[in-house]
């Protein structure tokens, strides 16, 4: 499923763990943005993991759902693009 | 889901959080989740974190080991799977068995069938090509391949079969920079064979792969005989892929231009020729991309990848072996 995660988080120390978690399994978009594309087993494991987190009285984390269809509807002006999934190169930037 | 490959010499793979984080000179060069990555391909020297091995056996990703101009070296392989009746029937097998000249059969009709239908294929898109010799070859080592009963006989209708093929394989290269005369390895002495060479050992990690994943042993095959260290399952189902995914992969990669020949250098004592950093990043990216193109399964009749191609017929591999099916259907594509 396509999720697009937004988070409020106010203490610094805090958001950035957060930030480390979501980093593993999605794409960081924006600010306090992320996409990620999960099956329901990995969704499942990223939301206890932030559950235990953050606080809930002060934090806030949202997921929206997208459709495949929808997903696919995405506009984007400038930014990042969403990453090639298929291959991954470590090389040095200057060869 | 994608494939790592770490082209960078002396490169750190370590791992942060449930990330991949592959380091060079201290900055970081790639960071993937491992939820993103189904192998690792290190071509070259790197170093890897104690953490990150167990990580990756953890969750079965395997890790291979290629020099950097793609000669295989061995492999990180998590365990065997638990599936012990499969590799049970594989073993019971083995042999001369009624099974095992089936498969055999199959993945010598499977090669030939697909080396022809590709000349085939190439004929009527170059109209000034004549390949109908080469074809005919092909096919009288494709007829006698159903009646034949034994394995040593079938080695050699494959190998006339192939001989047929990269016969006229130097007439499939339209670009003139490009010469074939034949099938040159260990080490490959010019550009062409030093593509299909490395081509074979990317194949090679995926078949592998998937043929652990079912839960063979790769090491024991039917079509190449035991010999220490040779995954011959792996190499066995490999076979009928050839044509299909590294063939025309090097070829397109030729004709298009994609690849001069400003992309290859030649170690001066050796003779060998290998890619350039750039041409092979050129040159794994159209592997990749040949993977996970689509195409309609003639037996399951459902679209799928080459990538899960090659799994599904490691699966009807092991139907046929367990007994579950009357027959192995090699993938043979029009």
């Amino acid at each position: 499923m396509n999720i697009v995660v937004s988070y409020d988080i106010s203490e610094d120390k805090r958001r950035t763990k957060i930030h480390k978690v979501l980093k593993s399994y999605g794409q960081w978009v924006q600010y306090s943005v992320f996409e990620c594309q999960l099956n329901d087993t990995q969704y499942a494991k990223l939301r206890s993991r932030l559950n235990k987190l953050i606080k809930p009285d002060t934090d806030s984390i949202r997921f929206y759902f997208m459709c495949a269809c929808c997903f696919g509807k995405v506009e984007r002006i400038g930014g990042e693009q969403p990453r090639d999934e298929n291959i991954f190169f470590a090389e040095c930037a200057d060869g | 889901m994608g494939t790592v490959y770490i082209t960078q010499e002396d490169a750190f793979i370590g791992k942060i959080d449930e990330r991949l984080n592959v380091k060079f000179d201290k900055k970081t060069i790639l960071d993937v989740p491992l939820i993103k990555v189904d192998g690792v391909v290190v071509l070259g020297r790197a170093t890897i974190s104690p953490a990150t091995i167990s990580e990756l056996l953890e969750r079965h990703i395997p890790l291979t080991f290629l020099t950097e101009n793609g000669r295989y070296l061995g492999r990180l392989e998590p365990e065997v799977t638990k599936n012990i009746f499969v590799r049970k029937a594989q073993w019971q097998a083995a042999g001369e068995s009624v099974q095992a000249i089936h498969v055999v059969q199959a993945f010598v009709r499977g090669k030939l069938k697909n080396y022809r239908n590709s000349l085939i294929r190439r004929q009527r898109e170059c109209s000034d090509l004549d390949l109908s010799e080469n074809v005919t070859r092909i096919e009288q080592a494709i007829a006698p391949i159903d009646t034949t009963q034994s394995i040593n006989s079938l080695r050699g209708l494959e190998g006339t079969g192939s001989a047929a093929y990269f016969g006229c394989f130097n007439q499939l290269i339209r670009a003139k920079e490009f010469t074939f005369n034949s099938r040159i390895r260990r080490p490959p002495t010019d550009p062409v064979n030093s593509l299909l060479s490395f081509g074979y050992s990317l194949l090679r990690h995926d078949v592998q792969g998937a043929v652990n994943i079912v839960g063979f042993d790769p090491y024991l095959g039917y079509l190449h005989c035991d010999r220490y260290g040779r995954p011959s399952l792996a190499l066995d189902v490999m076979e009928e892929f050839r044509p299909l995914v590294v063939d025309a992969v090097v070829l397109s990669a030729l004709n298009k231009g994609l690849l001069t020949s400003t992309d290859f250098v030649t170690e001066p004592l050796s003779g060998a020729v290998s890619l350039t950093p750039e041409g092979r990043k050129t040159f794994l990216r159209l592997y990749a991309q040949k993977k996970q193109s689509e195409f309609k399964h003639p037996v399951i009749g459902r679209k799928c990848t080459y990538q899960e191609a090659f799994e599904l017929q490691a699966r009807l591999l092991a139907k046929y072996l367990m007994g579950e099916t009357e027959k192995y259907p090699p993938l043979v594509l029009k």
